[in-house]
């Protein structure tokens, strides 16, 4: 857009024409930033959640062709898919792992912004939308490998069936009502819900979700989806013996992200109790705590009691979803005794954990602060290492990738050629990663080349003039056609402060709550700002 | 809430529209309450008598039937064979042994249980060895008493009620000792609920 179009075929022109009705859509209410420059991740990981949606949006819809959710051709179809349909490996490996690190995406997005303490003042709704969205998540990855219905997925399907079962009251009638009256029923249901039901919801909870301002980061988005691609060369997803009623089954775990509340269940206490109450409360904790944190403050380290919470919480779901995980592994021991776990050791564990973990992280905060106050007297050591590199090793570079490419596109050519499906999977990792490193290259390059004027004047005597760097004219250019006509929406946020202010300075109060305290000296920072947000301290956690 | 102050008990103008809006969303809402009958299986919901069928296709009789011996029921049976192996369709028809009652030439010789086991849905089979006579579960050797259906050990049994007694089916015989299938009510109270199981006590 920076560019000028000296010359405007039809073509431009109906672009243009696109480009303006876009701009009475919602669509346009929101604000997509593109980093000009690398941007901690940690700040869109929100992002990086719908993209991965998408991704298995897609993946899952091309699956749907070959997969049947009947009885006894579940399994089969599955098998199909992996073994003889082209490429359908890679897809349900994409698909697999693309769940997976949605789940740990999601998580990693909901403890950030926990432990930044975004959650609060005036954004409790994305809290509380963002925790349902957390439970729809699993939910719908739950239902995913629940329908290939091997061993594994049978006890899945029979231990969430157990549990709808032993709600007091109504229990069985919901089991009936939402499961159906047998393994057909339960199948055809779980995918219903897993490619209709749950993405609907969760789409439409979406749209609630999202915050105004959104940075779609290409290297990253590009990055993932390589190591998505790499985990699936290397880590392929087995399809697990098919489930036959009269055959015992082998040992089976759950997916990770469930091997936590397996641990309650195998301590044989209450069904109800441990898996439906306990997580409940764990979900429920979560919906409040934005309501509950009453500190003037958004760091973590000025928000002790909170941050420890977050911290025990953190302890907890590693203790018991590793906990879940572990079976022991002698084999002359009775199978159910391998696999129960006793409750007094498990439950004492547990509180054990609580005062231990929590007091640890007071500690720890008290003494960062401590530290940090110290910190402060020392004289500042230089920023930030940064590479640079002259215009003549970005050309290097670029024409060393692109040669790379070329040869790994060879080899992935090759590979499915000869069957290799895991290493064809894995070299379209490397690719999509090798393409990231060329995209950050070049929006590294036009920095350079847009950044120059007012650096190569560096007489030692004279402190640079602060003025030098503002007018700094090529950045918010770009930016200019988003902001031109105020939206609906962009009256709702900063209600009275919002007209004087510019358009970064609104991104800056959506995200922390400050007002504009900065002034304009922010202003070149814009392309960057957003949800990353302004204050350094969040990203040491 | 009403502006006007209430004169004598009478409700006000706004109040009254207030209860009527209220009251016809109500309404309005009320019929599809009955539409949640969708969502479950119907083919559950047998209404008459059926003969109890084996897999060889003859209809299990008292005099033929042998003692202290098992063969597999499916119930409700499908035309569509795919349904026929669903195992939330296939029961145990186990005639008793001696010691319990199984040499009478009445329905109370015979038990029909879920072959669900209660435990993690594998299809457990009753054993007319002798030392065993008793329901087992290949897969984590849960124990179910023939009698009653109650698990008497392994995991199953561990399990709180109405998840340690199987669901049965009644039976009842006619004038040439054809057993048939009573049409069942599945909730635990009754029958049970397949893969949840039963209160004893009924």
């Amino acid at each position: 857009m920076g560019v000028t179009l000296t010359y405007e075929n039809s073509l431009v022109r109906l672009f243009r024409w696109i480009y303006a009705g876009v701009e009475r859509t919602i669509f346009m209410g929101m604000k997509f930033t593109f980093p000009g420059r690398f941007v901690s991740p940690l700040g869109f990981l929100g992002m990086i959640t719908f993209v991965l949606f998408i991704i298995l949006g897609i993946t899952g819809a091309l699956l749907m062709l070959w997969y049947e959710p009947i009885l006894d051709r579940a399994w089969n179809s599955v098998k199909n898919i992996n073994d003889t349909i082209p490429y359908g490996f890679a897809m349900r490996n994409i698909h697999y792992h693309a769940s997976n690190a949605m789940v740990m995406v999601a998580l990693l997005h909901m403890y950030y912004q926990y432990f930044s303490g975004r959650y609060k003042i005036r954004n409790e709704i994305l809290w509380v939308t963002g925790i349902i969205l957390g439970v729809m998540t699993i939910l719908e990855a739950f239902t995913g490998y629940d329908i290939i219905f091997s061993e594994r997925a049978e006890l899945a399907i029979s231990i969430a069936a157990s549990l709808t079962n032993s709600i007091p009251i109504m229990g069985p009638q919901m089991r009936e009502a939402f499961f159906g009256g047998g393994f057909h029923d339960f199948i055809l249901r779980f995918y219903t819900f897993h490619v209709f039901m749950l993405p609907i919801a969760l789409l439409g909870l979406m749209v609630v979700h999202f915050p105004r301002f959104l940075v779609f980061d290409v290297p990253m988005v590009m990055a993932i989806s390589g190591a998505i691609m790499i985990t699936g060369g290397v880590f392929p997803v087995g399809l697990g013996l098919p489930f036959k009623p009269d055959v015992p089954p082998g040992i089976t775990v759950p997916e990770w992200y469930l091997t936590g509340l397996y641990a309650f269940l195998r301590t044989m206490y209450d069904k109800f109790v441990t898996g439906v109450a306990w997580p409940g409360l764990f979900i429920g904790a979560l919906l409040i705590v934005p309501f509950v944190d009453k500190y003037k403050k958004f760091s973590w380290k000025d928000r002790p009691l909170i941050t420890a919470v977050g911290i025990t919480s953190l302890a907890q779901i590693i203790v018991t979803t590793y906990w879940g995980f572990y079976i022991d592994p002698n084999t002359n021991k009775a199978l159910l005794e391998r696999l129960v776990i006793d409750p007094i050791f498990f439950y004492l564990v547990m509180i054990l954990l609580v005062p231990m973990s929590f007091g640890f992280t007071y500690m720890m905060i008290k003494l960062a602060k401590h530290s940090e106050a110290n910190a402060k007297l020392q004289p500042k050591k230089g920023g930030k290492g940064s590479i640079n590199l002259s215009q003549k090793w970005l050309y290097a570079l670029f024409v060393v990738l692109l040669a790379f490419q070329v040869y790994l596109n060879i080899a992935a050519y090759y590979a499915i050629l000869q069957g290799m499906k895991n290493y064809s999977l894995f070299i379209t990792g490397i690719i999509m990663l090798v393409f990231a490193g060329m995209f950050h290259l070049y929006r590294y390059g036009r920095a350079l080349a847009k950044a120059p004027p007012p650096k190569p004047t560096p007489p030692p005597a004279a402190k640079p003039a602060p003025a030098a760097p503002k007018p700094a004219p090529a950045t918010p250019a770009a930016e200019k056609p988003l902001a031109a006509p105020p939206t609906a929406g962009a009256a709702k946020v900063g209600s009275e402060q919002t007209p004087q202010l510019s358009q970064s300075q609104q991104q800056k109060h959506a995200a922390d709550g400050k007002t504009a305290t900065t002034g304009p000296e922010a202003k070149p920072q814009t392309t960057t700002a957003s949800l990353d947000g302004p204050d350094k301290g969040p990203k040491a956690a | 809430m009403a502006q006007t102050p209430p004169t004598g008990g009478k409700v006000s103008r706004r109040d009254f529209l207030k209860l009527m809006a209220a009251a016809g969303t109500v309404m309005t809402f009320a019929p599809f309450v009955d539409w949640g009958k969708f969502l479950p299986n119907p083919s559950g919901n047998i209404g008459k008598k059926v003969k109890a069928e084996l897999p060889d296709g003859t209809v299990a009789n008292v005099k033929t039937f042998d003692i202290n011996s098992s063969q597999v029921l499916i119930y409700p049976k499908s035309d569509d064979p795919a349904l026929n192996k669903e195992s939330f369709r296939t029961w145990q028809f186990i005639r008793l042994p001696k010691e319990l009652g199984g040499d009478k030439n009445d329905a109370s010789a015979f038990r029909v249980y879920s072959m669900v086991c209660l435990h993690l849905w594998c299809l457990w089979k009753y054993w007319p060895q002798d030392g065993r006579k008793r329901g087992e579960c290949p897969c984590h050797g849960s124990m179910y008493d023939p009698m009653t259906g109650k698990a008497f050990a392994g995991p199953a049994s561990l399990q709180g009620p109405p998840s340690n007694v199987l669901p049965k089916l009644d039976l009842e015989m006619d004038s040439n000792g054809d057993l048939w299938v009573l049409p069942p009510t599945w909730s635990p109270n009754a029958n049970g609920v397949v893969g949840f199981g039963r209160y004893l006590n009924v």
